[in-house]
Order: C-alpha cells, then structure tokens, then sequence
C-alpha cells in the first residue's frame, strides 16, 4: 500500500469501528427489556457481533497508525470526545421502540452486505480477512432482522404503524451511510475498500423488495442531516458520558 | 381403598427409582406434592435469573473497557439464556410460561433476594460474579443432580456456563484488590455490601428448613443449606485474604479443629423483610419486568397475528 | 386478543455430522422460521452445532415405557408419514434421534418406534417429519461459525484459579507494594 493512503484508511476504518460499536451500544441498551426473553438473548447476540465487529476494526486501524493495537481501541473508545467520533448519526440517535431500533439494525445490516464482499476483496490482506469473517456473522444478522421487519410490517395496524413512523424519522440517516468522504475515491482507486456510494443502488434495491413483503413504501428522495462523519447530535454526548464515565473516573489503570 | 392402596405402592415405587438414582420424566407418575414444589422451585430459579440480568445490565454501558463491555453483555444475555432453559422445564410439567410470567409479575411468584439490592459501583460487578455466581454454581452443582430430569438437564446446561460467569467477576475483583488504592477501597466496599446477602442467598438455617428432609428424600436437594454455605465460606476466605480483602464480620474465625470458618450471626430479619418486598430494589427489579413486559405487548401481538395470516393464507 | 408468549417448539441439536440430534430444549416462537433463528441465539453460543430443528410442540408426541402400555390401539386413523423418533436410552442424557419410522398417527410411531428401536428405553418421542423447519444446510458457516469465535464465553479464557493459586503461593508482590 503507499505510505500516504495508510493514514486514509486508518480513518476509513475508525469510521467502521465507530459506526459498529456505538450502534452496538444501543443495541446493548435493550438486554433485560426486550418483549420477550428470546430476544433478550437474540438481539443482544447482534450486539455481542457488533461488539466484536468494533474490535476488529479498531484492531486494524491501530496496526496501521503504528499504536499497540491491544490497548489503543480502549483509548478511542473510552477517551475520545464526541466532536472526534467518525460513527455516522444514524447509530447514536436513542433506541426508540422495538420498531425503531429493528428498523436501524436491518437498514445497517443491508448495508453491510453491500459493502462486506467487496471490502473482503480488499488488496490489503488483513482487512479482507476481517471482513470475510464478519461477512459470516452478517448473513445471518440480516436473515433476523429481515425476518422482524416483514412481521412488524404486515402484523398488527399497530406494528404496521410504528414501524412506518420509525421509517419516517430514520431514513434520512440512513442515506448518510452512502456517502463517500472525500478520502475514500484514493483508497477506492488502489481497491483498499469499496466506495460507499457505490452500494447505494444495491441497498435500495434489497429494502424496496423487503419493504415490499412488509407493505411498506420505499420513500422518495430524502437528504442526510449531515455528509460529515465529524457532524454529531447531541445525543452522542449523552451516550459518551453514560459509556465513558467508569473509564474516565480511574483513567490509566487495569480493568 | 384399592385407589389408596394404588397411589402408596406408586408412592413407593416412585421413591425406590429416585433412591436407585432414576430420573423422573415429564409422563413418568408423581406424588402432586412433587410436582407442585417443583414447579414452584423451578419458576423461582428462572425468575431469578431474569430478574438477574437488571442489576448487572444496568452497567453494561458504563463498563470501562472493550473486553469487560463485551464479556458482560454476554453474561447478562447468558442469564437470559439460563432463564429460558428453566422455564422449559417447569413448562414440561405442564404450566404456561405465560401464567409463570403473570405470577411474577403480580408478585404472586418470588425470586432470590440476592438480585433487590442496588448495584451501586463498577467493583458490584467483580462482586457479582465471584460471589453470587459463585454461590449459585454450588448451588446448580447440587441441582444437576436432581431426580427430575428436565430440571437437572437445565442445570447442567446451566453449570456449564456459569464457571465464566464467576471467573470473569473473579478476574476482576483480583485486579481491582491488586491495582491502584482506590479500586481496591471500590472492590472492598462492595463486599461489605453483597458479603452479607450472598451468604443469606443458601436459605435460612437448617434447623428452619422444614421442607428439606422431604426434598432430599425425593432427589430435589441433596446438601443442606448450611452445608452449601459452609463450602462458600470455606473456599472463599483464604482467597479474599490472600488478596489483601476482608469481610465485614468482626466474629469470623477459623476453627482449626473442625477445618471451618465459623462466622457471625446472619441478620435473618433484613432477609425476610426484603422478601418480603421491603429491599432495597424490589420495586425498581418489578417495575422494569413489567415495563418491559408492557412494552412488549404490541411486538408480541403482532407476530401472533402475522403467523395467524401466514396460517390462514397456507390453509385456503 | 389475548397476550402470549408465543407456542412452544421443541429443539433439535446436532452438534457434529457423526452424532444425532439431540433434544436441547424449547424456544417459544410465533412461528417455525422464528423459531429456528431463536434457537440458535438460544443454544448455540457455544460449539458445536452442525444442524438445528425445531418442531412445534403440539406436534411433539412423548411417551414413557409405562406409558407405552398404556396407549390408545391407533386405530386405521390417518395417512402414513413419516416420523422422526427420539429416546432416551439411560437414566441421565437427553433425548437422542435413533432413526425414523412410517406410521398413520404418533400413536402408532410410538408403537412401531419401541418395536423397530429396541433397547432400554425409558422415554419415547415421536415428531412428524414434514412438521420439522431444519436450518439451512448450505448456511452453516453463517450459523454456527460465528460461535467459535467467542472464546470469552468459556471458562476457559480466565486465568483466574492459576492467579490465585500463585498469589497464595506468594508468587506475586503482596498487593499495595506496586
């Protein structure tokens, strides 16, 4: 890889690691409150994924801007304020109802099957390897998440109806996640990862044909908050203080 | 009189399999008293662990690093885990799950005591799992066991992953006793406060278990509270000691002629009021079940009448 | 409509392509394809799983020896099918698949199945075949892989008892003289 796109794709991966482990983190949120205890173990299994997932990332983001990648990760997580957070917006905003955080998961989950095989098609090695893995984990994320949205969908006009109206606040969010950064078309051009706007069309098409069984309408157009991964709401701060606040009290000591 | 008869020789067939060390299976006859204590164990130990799963959920998303975080969401969901495989077996002997979650629900049903204090610091957690899950692996050991076989097939399944459950809490509290002044002070506060309770989760003395003899006679207990406790005691001390912790029992001494901790008097008064409800969370513990069960309503609603449709569809 | 907690399914594990499946357990679903899905989050977290059933309950026929004698003659009721047959051959263990049989009710699988599957058993279980949602055989990978890696859900991963061990042995500084 040439020396100048390491530090871009040390940034491309920070923003996957960040994406993974604070919507893991949400996702966290609902172990003991989901409405059934199956899913108190199923849905907190994504969040074990996610979780692991963020390390992965992380892992690799460290290697390449030359910090110990056992205890890097823990700095990022732990000790960065929000301004420096590379998550897209989507996966901070607050867990809602069992519709609104099913409804995330799947829009995420479609989009990482978009973009997972050609990320393990990576030209640098331990990327592809990485995303070959999660590639795995992921099928079968996207098989239970489809599967709640066509039941959510084509329940109950009160299931109908929430999940409608999650749709409705979540899908300019969503968009965010096919936005490329501007250092992304490098990295694309080496073929180091896929370039995000690039899965858009793919993505649409598998959520237009579920949406279909669920009898919902794909919506029409729509504009993300924000094409800044540096951009964040306020709802991140809140999260932060709640994630970072034990790590922050006893800074530099073993856990 | 030929029924009476009939129901004294099932009787004491039905505790001749149990003395040769047969399981009992869900079909197989059971004396109604069996049955209904064992429904109610059972559904008090999976309430328990779901229950469980708030005091330590709480502080997943305070954990202070990734592998802590990530080791306990996935003891918590194992929690969750170890509550489905119990009310599978108290399901086999014929009650709905549903009318157990009611029972508990409306505070008919109780869970372990353990889970109504607060866990108010991030060394709870280390505390949690040495302790509590320590506890209660003896507790399930014994279980595994059991002459019921769905029950002792969960238990099992149960014991399996519980060993992590403690030795991740374990893991912690030694790094804590062996790291900076203030963890240590964090780890030894919190085993002031869960030192008591934990030793109170093995139930009331023998001499005030009526219903042991009975349990042991048909396989359900096979050690005594006290024994069980004593086991606790006896393993745990020379660790926290040799970890530089204490607990705070000004009469604990170390009989050398019997080779046993002895410690001071159990406050049996704290442990019936909390049972009874007057704890410090019981209130919190069964507000979040029912919010959760609340909110749940409309999902659960909603698959019941998506499978109805796909049913229907299929059937014309 | 009335709150549940979803019908029961009975769970089917094969934890590796030379052992049968085994009966884990039950999850409550609204249906087979939730079911399946919910199974696996249930039991296997853990390795191994190579295969995961699920049947509906209602659909679960289970007899002890006892009851074996007991039952109903079948009759000439119903069409012949297939079932899967499950027994359990030792006081401990679970319920194990021994193989299948052809027969017109479960009454009648339960027959044939103490008859074709001798040996001592203590429990039987009969299930029709077509009632069984069997996990995707090509999707293994995506099923169960995930489980291996999650060597922190073993006990195994925490060194603690050594720790102990050489702390008493006083292999480590006394604590507080770091």
């Amino acid at each position: 890889m040439k020396t100048d796109l390491k530090p871009q794709l040390a940034g491309y991966l920070l923003a996957m690691a960040d994406d993974e482990i604070i919507l893991a983190h949400r996702n966290s949120e609902w172990t003991g409150h989901a409405p059934i205890l199956e899913e108190d173990i199923a849905f907190t299994n994504l969040a074990v994924d996610e979780m692991g997932h963020a390390g992965l990332w992380y892992r690799l983001h460290a290697e390449l801007v030359d910090e110990d990648p056992e205890t890097y990760p823990d700095r990022l997580v732990f000790f960065r304020e929000a301004p420096f957070f590379r998550n897209v917006q989507m996966v901070e905003l607050p867990r809602g109802d069992w519709a609104f955080s099913m409804l995330r998961q799947y829009l995420f989950d479609v989009a990482e099957s978009v973009w997972l095989p050609g990320l393990a098609d990576s030209s640098y090695q331990p990327l592809a390897e990485a995303a070959s893995k999660i590639a795995r984990e992921e099928m079968y994320h996207l098989r239970h998440t489809q599967a709640w949205i066509r039941r959510l969908g084509r329940g109950t006009p009160e299931s109908h109806r929430r999940l409608s109206q999650a749709l409705d606040e979540i899908w300019p969010y969503a968009l965010q996640l096919f936005v490329t950064q501007p250092t992304d078309k490098d990295l694309a051009a080496e073929g180091l990862v896929p370039l995000r706007s690039a899965g858009r069309e793919a993505w649409l098409a598998k959520v237009e044909a579920d949406f279909k069984a669920s009898d919902l309408a794909l919506p029409e157009g729509g504009e993300p908050p924000t094409t800044d991964r540096r951009a964040h709401s306020e709802h991140l701060v809140g999260l932060l203080t709640e994630m970072q606040s034990v790590a922050r009290a006893y800074p530099g000591v073993s856990w | 009189m030929v029924g009476k008869q009939g129901d004294q020789d099932k009787l004491a067939a039905f505790e001749d399999r149990i003395a040769r060390g047969e399981k009992i299976e869900p079909g197989d006859w059971m004396p109604e008293a069996y049955r209904k204590q064992l429904v109610r164990m059972i559904s008090q130990h999976a309430h328990s662990e779901v229950v469980g799963m708030l005091p330590e959920g709480g502080w997943i998303t305070r954990a202070p690093n990734l592998r802590r975080k990530l080791v306990l969401l996935a003891k918590v969901q194992d929690e969750a885990g170890h509550g489905q495989y119990l009310y599978h077996a108290a399901e086999t002997l014929g009650v709905d799950r549903q009318e157990l979650l009611e029972a508990l629900l409306t505070e008919q049903a109780k869970y372990s005591n353990i889970f109504n204090y607060p866990t108010l610091s991030w060394a709870d957690i280390g505390i949690i799992g040495y302790f509590v899950d320590g506890a209660a692996i003896l507790n399930q050991t014994m279980l595994a066991r059991c002459s019921f076989g769905p029950y002792s097939r969960a238990n099992i399944r149960i014991c399996a992953e519980e060993s992590f459950h403690m030795k991740q809490g374990k893991e912690m509290v030694i790094r804590m006793a062996r790291g900076t002044p203030e963890q240590k002070q964090m780890v030894q506060d919190a085993i002031n406060r869960w030192w008591w309770p934990t030793l109170m989760m093995f139930g009331p003395h023998d001499s005030n278990s009526p219903n042991s003899p009975q349990l042991i006679r048909w396989g359900i207990k096979t050690r005594t509270n006290d024994e069980l406790r004593q086991t606790f005691i006896d393993n745990l001390i020379p660790e926290l000691h040799a970890l530089g912790l204490t607990v705070p029992d000004p009469d604990l001494s170390f009989d050398e002629g019997a080779g046993h901790w002895t410690i001071g008097e159990i406050d049996w008064d704290e442990f019936y009021r909390v049972i009874h409800g007057d704890g410090p969370c019981n209130k919190e513990r069964l507000d979040a079940r029912r919010q959760a069960h609340e909110d749940g309503r409309w999902v659960r609603e909603a698959l019941a009448a998506y499978a109805e449709r796909v049913e229907t569809a299929e059937a014309s | 409509m009335t709150d549940t907690q979803w019908p029961r399914f009975y769970v089917f594990k094969q934890d590796t392509a030379d052992s049968p499946y085994l009966n884990c357990g039950s999850v409550h679903a609204s249906d087979g394809e939730m079911a399946l899905l919910n199974a696996r989050d249930v039991f296997v977290r853990r390795p191994d799983c190579v295969s995961l059933w699920v049947a509906p309950a209602s659909h679960v026929t289970e007899v002890t020896v006892d009851g074996l004698e007991a039952l109903e003659s079948p009759g000439t009721s119903g069409q012949e099918q297939d079932y899967e047959v499950f027994t359990k051959s030792a006081s401990k263990g679970q319920h194990a698949r021994v193989g299948q049989v052809v027969a017109s009710s479960p009454a009648d699988a339960l027959r044939k199945a103490s008859e074709a599957f001798n040996g001592d058993s203590w429990v039987w279980m009969v299930v029709p075949t077509s009632t069984i949602v069997a996990s995707p055989e090509d999707e293994g990978p995506a099923w169960f892989e995930a489980a291996r890696d999650k060597p922190f859900r073993h006990q195994s991963f925490y060194r603690t008892e050594r720790l102990i061990r050489e702390i008493k042995a006083g292999q480590h500084d006394p604590p507080g003289d770091e």
